[in-house]
């Protein structure tokens, strides 16, 4: 592949120019990828889990959740509670509102059934908000809960206008008395961080609690990626569905009954 | 004329000059420094040096990539030297007079890390989020921070 670039030019004249110029795209594509792969590493990542969906060697762990709409109430707000409370969130109708979830009530026109149930950050295999980020503070963790690196983010907000699920908020006015473990300031987008600190120390995402404290346990927390777990048990014997799976970004976040 | 105008301006500059005689108080003081219970996990010497490059890198491993030792964490600094008023309660690090305000207000930089980190602990434990810390860091931990092994390099004919 390196020999094409040092052949002497009189091997080409023969050729017609439009092959010439195919050969030298597709070589210049090679350089590309091969220069970029390398240096990335969210990309590096990213690739991997590309292959994933080829059926080769996926990350082990991939934190996800399954939502049951049919044993969520309409009428139970515990989750978006739990995490106004739990982050430190204050409720202010307006521009300042934050909504790392919220309940989201739909009703099909034709035969009148209603659902509802929560909406947070999907935790996306191939996010539009980390696609789109000019500073890279928009990114996705080996174990695949997505996140913003604030101390990179410079408040563009991009990715509130890409995230087709209106995960992401922007926080425009300064802050105060926020939660140790979830920082937030003006000037920054932020979003469902999957109560990051919480599960890696073996706990339960604060919605997820608050649902089973609330006795509906329409939400379920696993590793999508460990056969042997509860979560990944579950959506293989149960249909579910992602919201927008047209889209192809791969939410880690799935549906039951919606 | 021309020499009453001299008169006037050697008058001005005296009287400025004489208003900042009055008005100079010496020396700004040097800050005292609130002390933390127990021992920090590094020497004071380093941590006033480098405690910035420390955060900064340490920050990049905990956000970005999870891995980290655990002990140099912004919470754990907060925990141990935010001061508590009678009542018991934690005053932020960052309001006047307090540890980090202290010494910033003295040297003249702001630090940015309180527009979103929350400036006093909160939690279970005296020790607030993150429980208490243990002991020092280990000179193997040190090593993988080549500020820090510089500035111990530097100071050691005192701080």
């Amino acid at each position: 592949m390196s020999g094409i670039g040092l052949e002497p030019d009189s091997d080409q004249p023969s050729e017609p120019a439009d092959a010439t110029r195919r050969k030298l795209l597709a070589l210049a594509g090679t350089a590309v990828a091969l220069t970029l792969a390398p240096g990335v590493t969210v990309w590096a990542r990213d690739l991997v889990a590309r292959r994933d969906r080829e059926g080769a060697p996926r990350a082990k762990v991939r934190y996800g959740l399954l939502i049951d709409a049919r044993r969520c109430h309409t009428d139970c707000s515990a989750c978006v509670r739990a995490c106004e409370q739990y982050n430190g969130l204050r409720r202010r109708p307006g521009p300042d509102n934050a909504q790392w979830i919220r309940k989201v009530t739909v009703t099909d026109p034709q035969t009148g059934v209603t659902r509802s149930f929560p909406v947070m950050c999907q935790h996306c295999e191939h996010g539009a908000c980390v696609d789109v980020c000019p500073t890279g503070a928009s990114f996705r963790r080996p174990d695949g809960i997505v996140l913003v690196d604030k101390h990179r983010c410079i408040g563009c907000r991009y990715c509130l206008m890409a995230c087709p699920y209106k995960a992401r908020s922007f926080v425009a006015r300064n802050v105060r008395d926020q939660k140790p473990w979830a920082p937030r300031g003006k000037g920054t987008a932020e979003g469902c961080t999957l109560c990051v600190e919480r599960v890696v120390a073996g706990k339960l995402p604060a919605c997820v609690a608050a649902c089973q404290r609330a006795g509906h346990g329409a939400m379920v927390f696993g590793n999508l990626h460990d056969p042997q777990g509860a979560l990944a048990k579950r959506l293989a014997a149960v249909t579910t569905e992602t919201i927008r799976a047209d889209l192809g970004m791969g939410p880690s976040v799935h549906y039951r009954g919606i | 004329m021309h020499r009453r105008a001299v008169f006037w301006a050697v008058l001005a500059v005296l009287l400025s000059l004489g208003a900042v005689w009055a008005s100079h108080r010496g020396p700004v003081p040097v800050p005292v420094v609130a002390q933390a219970a127990g021992h920090c996990v590094l020497p004071v010497a380093v941590m006033r040096r480098e405690h910035m490059m420390l955060l900064r890198r340490v920050r990049e491993a905990v956000v970005r990539r999870d891995v980290h030792d655990g002990r140099l964490r912004l919470t754990r600094c907060i925990s141990c030297h935010a001061q508590r008023n009678a009542a018991g309660v934690a005053l932020a690090v960052n309001a006047r007079g307090q540890f980090c305000a202290s010494c910033h207000a003295y040297v003249g930089v702001r630090p940015d890390c309180f527009a979103c980190h929350a400036a006093r602990p909160e939690g279970v434990g005296p020790g607030g989020f993150g429980g208490t810390v243990p002991g020092p860091l280990p000179v193997a931990a040190a090593a993988v921070m080549p500020h820090a092994q510089t500035a111990a390099g530097l100071s050691e004919g005192g701080p």
